[in-house]
């Protein structure tokens, strides 16, 4: 993928950009906001990776700009530590995620790779499969191999995530906002128990085990 | 004096006491002209009078009755008596006292002479009473000038008095309000000087001034706290991150040693990965709890569905406490909402939730209930551990608290500091109580629509 990286501070901006062309995507890196307006809108791009505070044009005002201009690159916003309010303005700004400073790179390259994948269709799919998975969602039904699993409705929403994520990782804190909608992490490990509820269910019968865990950074459909 | 013109509340009350001695001035202004206008009203009316019974009497008895009348009248009145003339038709004065030319018929102002009081200036009415004889009755303007002066004098004495009670009602109020207002800027100088233990005086009376005083003090008190409350947090965060920063640095200098052997070093770098986390996220909780106690997330409040909220939490935390070998009961009563911020409502329950798993010991029994008690909506979570002794249940909601058998559990002891954060924006109230044996955390929506 082609990816824009708007980040001021060069030790981070760096950072990003070797972690991503390791992982085999095409990096631009600039380091003023109306730089990054004139490259979005110029070239094509992927991804934008958008922090919010850069120097000559602040990363929201880039980001409102840019939707106005109807080019809908998914968005991934950066913010400082920790401010309730400010998640909500990124959204209501038009961002597509949001990634509070510092993060794990795993972290960052999974977000982006969601949002890389991210295609309108697959939001009206009534059907996903994933290897022998098949999952109906408007009967809320999973069959393997044709046998219908029985899941409680959280634990249907988790495997729905990873399923759409694909071959792709999904981590924690993605499952806790999108199976939860917690912006935080909570003390106990609610998706540790939820995860090996639901792996235990699909791997019924020693069926070989659907869901590969990446230690530390989240988890992901294994293709068989 | 210059602090008299300088201060606002002798400036106040001295404009209102100019204010009332200038109505009472228009007041006196306007009675003094009614009265004059009403008085020489009723002299004109007299004079009249006069007339037509001397004309009458003229016109009856004749000429020789009418010089009677006159005669007998001028003898009878003394000081408000009115005075008299008659002339012929050639124009010659023939009766009465008073001395003048003929003057044409009429009400007129008329200078006339009189034998006893000397030259009059007065007012005359002059009528043709038949046969060309002309009478004169006139008044004396002096009559009406006494009038005019006993008013004029009265009212003097009276706006007199007026100013003389606004002054000293002036310098009575002014001294109040100053007094009143001087003990506020007495508080609010002894706080610039460094004591900020003062507070504004309040009376028993309850009026403005002591409402003004109590909000006062509420908000120095607030100050007060927040205050207290960067002191305790910028010392326990010096604190608290001295130990895991003290611990990463230990750990990096070891995995130096460590270089050689790629597993060590690995693993050394891991492990401080995970130290730099917990402090990043200790962090992160500082700066939320901070943003929560500013109350500014408080514009973006929502009619929030705790029975969903609680039902949902407690179905994901059913099987975590299970794995955890606790067990989770619920009792949750349906569509109770509050006004609030869905992810902090959501955050506050998860962490008594999480705080009810941690500090139980296996086997422990957690309750989550969600009930209408009387006007409010409470929200409970109990256990059956160990409880929190009563001495204690004030101190735990403070940043960084661990009490001390709970030292060895993991957490920043940010948890319930948070939770009262929240109930605080949200204005819940949070309390601990016995749940014999355990605690049982409450928290308490006011105000609630169903």
């Amino acid at each position: 993928m082609q990816i824009l990286v708007a980040e001021d501070d060069a030790d981070t901006s760096a950072f990003i950009a070797k972690g991503l062309s390791e992982l085999g995507h095409l990096v631009l890196c600039v380091a003023r906001g109306d730089d990054a307006l004139h490259i979005a809108t110029t070239e094509h791009c992927d991804v934008i990776v958008l922090d919010r505070m850069l120097p000559a044009m602040d990363g929201l005002t880039v980001l409102r700009r840019l939707r106005a201009a109807k080019i809908d690159t998914p968005v991934l916003l950066l913010t400082a530590l920790g401010q309730i309010q400010d998640r909500v303005e990124g959204l209501e700004a038009g961002a597509d995620d949001y990634l509070v400073k510092p993060f794990a790179f795993s972290e960052l390259a999974a977000r982006i790779a969601a949002l890389g994948r991210r295609l309108p269709l697959s939001d009206v799919a009534t059907e996903i499969e994933f290897g022998p998975l098949r999952m109906d969602l408007l009967k809320r039904e999973v069959r393997r191999a044709g046998t219908l699993i029985a899941l409680q409705p959280r634990e249907f929403r988790l495997l729905e995530v990873l399923m759409r994520g694909g071959d792709r990782v999904v981590t924690r804190t993605m499952l806790l906002e999108q199976v939860w909608g917690f912006h935080f992490d909570p003390r106990t490990n609610i998706v540790e128990t939820h995860m090996s509820r639901l792996r235990a269910k699909l791997n019924e019968g020693d069926a070989e085990d659907l869901i590969e865990t990446l230690r530390r950074v989240g988890y992901r459909m294994r293709g068989i | 004096m210059t602090g008299l013109t300088r201060s606002a509340a002798y400036r106040i009350a001295f404009a209102y006491s100019a204010a009332f001695a200038a109505a009472m001035a228009l007041l006196g202004l306007v009675l003094f002209f009614a009265m004059h206008i009403a008085f020489s009203r009723q002299l004109d009316a007299l004079m009249i009078d006069e007339t037509s019974e001397l004309q009458a009497e003229f016109r009856t008895e004749g000429p020789g009755e009418l010089a009677e009348e006159i005669r007998q009248r001028e003898a009878f009145h003394d000081h408000d008596r009115l005075f008299y003339a008659v002339f012929d038709p050639r124009g010659r004065h023939i009766l009465g006292a008073l001395q003048a030319e003929r003057p044409r018929p009429g009400f007129q102002a008329l200078t006339f002479h009189d034998p006893l009081i000397g030259t009059v200036a007065g007012r005359a009415l002059v009528t043709d009473i038949g046969g060309g004889v002309r009478l004169v009755v006139a008044t004396d303007g002096a009559r009406v000038k006494a009038i005019d002066r006993t008013i004029i004098s009265a009212f003097l004495v009276a706006i007199g008095a007026v100013i003389a009670i606004g002054i000293a009602g002036a310098f009575m109020l002014g001294g109040y309000l100053r007094r009143r207002l001087g003990q506020i800027s007495g508080a609010a100088g002894a706080i610039v000087a460094g004591d900020l233990r003062s507070r504004v005086p309040v009376s028993a009376r309850g009026d403005e001034f002591d409402r003004v005083a109590l909000s006062l003090n509420a908000m120095l008190d607030r100050i007060d706290g927040l205050i207290g409350n960067l002191r305790q947090v910028s010392s326990d965060v010096a604190h608290d991150l001295r130990t895991p920063l003290a611990r990463l640095r230990n750990q990096l200098e070891s995995g130096l040693d460590s270089l050689g052997d790629a597993d060590a070093a690995r693993e050394v770098i891991e492990t401080s990965i995970q130290r730099v986390d917990e402090v990043l996220e200790l962090f992160a909780s500082i700066l939320r709890i901070a943003e929560v106690e500013t109350g500014r997330i408080r514009d973006s409040f929502t009619a929030v569905d705790l029975s969903a909220m609680a039902s949902e939490l407690a179905e994901s935390y059913a099987p975590a406490a299970r794995d955890a070998g606790r067990t989770l009961d619920w009792s949750i009563a349906p569509d109770l909402h509050v006004r609030g911020d869905r992810g902090l409502l959501a955050q506050a329950i998860v962490n008594l939730l999480d705080n009810a798993l941690t500090h139980t010991p296996e086997g422990a029994k957690i309750g989550l209930t969600l009930a209408r008690a009387g006007d409010s909506v409470r929200l409970a979570v109990t256990d059956n551990g160990p409880g929190v002794p009563e001495a204690d249940r004030d101190r735990i909601t403070q940043r960084f608290i661990r009490l001390e058998h709970s030292r060895t559990t993991p957490g920043h002891g940010l948890g319930l500091n948070l939770v009262a954060a929240v109930a605080r924006l949200h204005q819940a109230r949070l309390s601990f109580g016995d749940n014999d044996p355990g605690l049982v955390v409450t928290l308490d929506f006011p105000g609630t629509m169903s």
